[in-house]
């Protein structure tokens, strides 16, 4: 019962106090030190820009970002939309692809986990979609239905289709047996064991594959944008690219990297509402 | 012949027996579907026929393309994606490690990590451009960026998640940091690494087609690219059938790789 330093024992209470508080100390340090980790990085960003070590014509300090960032609000050139548009129109287009995948994508992976028919019947074609790029589809997708809001979104739609389907596959793969031979002895049909116990407990796995598809149709998007697109955040980025405004550039991919964060910071909290339980 | 097997069978037993059997047929006929859809399709317009298809494949392998055939534009991508893929497997997985297991580094780190895994690996290509041009070196260098936040992820995931047990046990035996790091932690981790070797591989083939559909004389997303330039659709599904094929030949031969390496996880997974 004695510490170190021989003098006096602690009661019980008191170490705990001790205890808390080291493991405040530590947790306070760091958040002190990621803080260090992302001040440094912009510090050194910006001393390099400004010392002239690397070429304005390469890289634009952070605070020149931030400025254009506030012209960009309201000023169209050079790209021909305000950031504002930009970024509507990228966010139109990932939506409604990624929407569509998941509409399509998890009840597909659903049923091809459940009915082993529509499993053997649907594969082949799986496999032969899956290991095709969605990048690759782009100059066909471009053949068939031009550079519209609809060949984008086919295009995010390949790119978020593939993660949902095999997640939710998985996902209700996994579902216990026990529960389902409890179902069965109660009488329920296999619709109803489908219904009410296979789809519940294939949630988790296909929450994650939902993210993975959101983070990949926003990946996309930008590719389908430089590709074939007269507005949004790529398009904005390949201007400045042609341009030779590197500003444009960084802060196109600055407004990119947040907005995809904002996402899933979403997608997580609706994940938090849906599958809650499996926290508990 | 089918009435010869099924003779000694009982109903359910006869049952499951025709049952098999459709789950066989249905993939050949799904696969029919497909490509009689395909024919109608290319049937009444300007799309090409599975045939044409074929037959462009079947030139491709002898019809030089820049002074490549097939073989050589595959090549060429393939040379892109390993000299990436080696510098990410050596620096993801250390830099993996490092703040997997030191609780400091992870605090210093991570969140500017994870600012940049925020940012879709294809946004960095006009960046890249502008500061080394559109040489080989930055194509390398997207492929780069396009496939280290998988590895980073992976190998920090299962470092951090080690069954405390094991270290507990390390420490009863009396041994030091470094061993439980080189001898439990890593081991304990190595199937999570190959699992983010098995992700980066394919984000890697993707990310080097876009990279070369953006501009390059050479490997298959230059076929691409080059078959919408001069209208010729069979070249680009040509091409799309042969970057299937690669990219599905990486991740089998990604998964035998893990299968031999790390046997234990076989056992898991069935």
């Amino acid at each position: 019962m004695e510490n170190k330093s021989g003098s006096k024992s602690l009661s019980n209470s008191e170490r705990i106090k001790l205890v808390q508080s080291q493991r405040k100390r530590t947790k306070y340090q760091n958040n002190m030190l990621s803080v260090i980790g992302i001040l440094g990085f912009l510090i050194f960003w910006q001393v390099i820009t400004i010392t002239g070590l690397v070429g304005s014509r390469y890289l634009s300090p952070p605070i020149e970002i931030i400025n254009l960032f506030i012209v960009k609000l309201t000023n169209p050139n050079p790209d021909g939309a305000v950031i504002g548009v930009n970024i509507l129109s990228s966010l139109t287009v990932a939506l409604s692809g990624f929407g569509f995948a998941v509409i399509i994508g998890v009840p597909l992976g659903l049923l091809m986990g459940w009915y082993k028919g529509f499993d053997s019947f649907m594969r082949p074609l799986f496999e032969i979609i899956r290991p095709i790029p969605p990048v690759a589809w782009i100059p066909l997708t471009i053949v068939w239905i031009g550079i519209g809001l609809p060949a984008k979104a086919l295009i995010v739609f390949f790119a978020a289709f593939v993660p949902c389907l095999i997640n939710s596959y998985a996902g209700i793969k996994q579902t216990s047996d026990v529960l389902k031979n409890v179902a069965k002895t109660f009488g329920a049909s296999n619709f109803t064991i489908f219904w009410k116990i296979g789809i519940p407990s294939s949630m988790t796995l296909t929450f994650a594959g939902i993210k993975v598809a959101i983070g990949n149709a926003w990946a996309t998007l930008v590719a389908a944008e430089m590709l074939a697109a007269s507005s949004g955040l790529g398009y904005m980025i390949l201007m400045g690219r042609q341009f030779g405004r590197v500003d444009l550039v960084i802060l196109g991919i600055v407004v990119i990297g947040i907005i995809g964060i904002i996402i899933t910071m979403i997608i997580v909290m609706i994940e938090n509402k849906v599958v809650g339980w499996k926290k508990l | 012949m089918i009435k010869n097997k099924t003779l000694g069978m009982n109903a359910e037993e006869r049952k499951a027996y025709y049952l098999s059997l459709l789950y066989l047929i249905l993939p050949i006929i799904s696969t029919s579907l497909l490509i009689l859809l395909w024919s109608t399709a290319a049937n009444n317009s300007e799309f090409p026929s599975p045939n044409e298809t074929w037959e462009r494949l079947i030139l491709l392998f002898q019809e030089p393309i820049k002074g490549l055939n097939i073989f050589g534009h595959v090549w060429a991508s393939l040379i892109r994606v390993f000299s990436a893929l080696i510098f990410n497997w050596t620096f993801g997985i250390a830099f993996g490690i490092l703040i997997g297991w030191n609780v400091k580094c992870d605090a210093l780190f991570t969140p500017l990590f994870d600012a940049f895994r925020a940012i879709p690996p294809l946004a960095w290509i006009p960046l890249i451009t502008i500061w080394f041009g559109t040489g080989e070196f930055s194509k390398i260098l997207i492929v780069i960026f396009g496939s280290l936040a998988s590895i980073v992820v992976n190998t920090q995931a299962g470092m951090s998640n080690i069954d405390q047990l094991y270290l507990n046990v390390g420490t009863v035996f009396n041994a030091n940091e470094r061993q439980k790091l080189f001898q439990i932690a890593i081991p304990s981790a190595l199937d999570a690494i190959f699992a983010g070797i098995r992700t980066s591989t394919s984000a890697a083939w993707m990310v080097v087609l876009a990279a070369e559909m953006l501009g390059a004389n050479s490997g298959v997303g230059f076929l691409i690219t080059r078959g919408m330039d001069s209208m010729d659709m069979p070249l680009v599904l040509a091409s799309m059938v042969a970057i299937g094929i690669v990219g599905a030949s990486l991740s089998i031969v990604t998964q035998f790789a893990e299968r031999l390496l790390c046997p234990w996880t076989i056992k898991r997974s069935n």
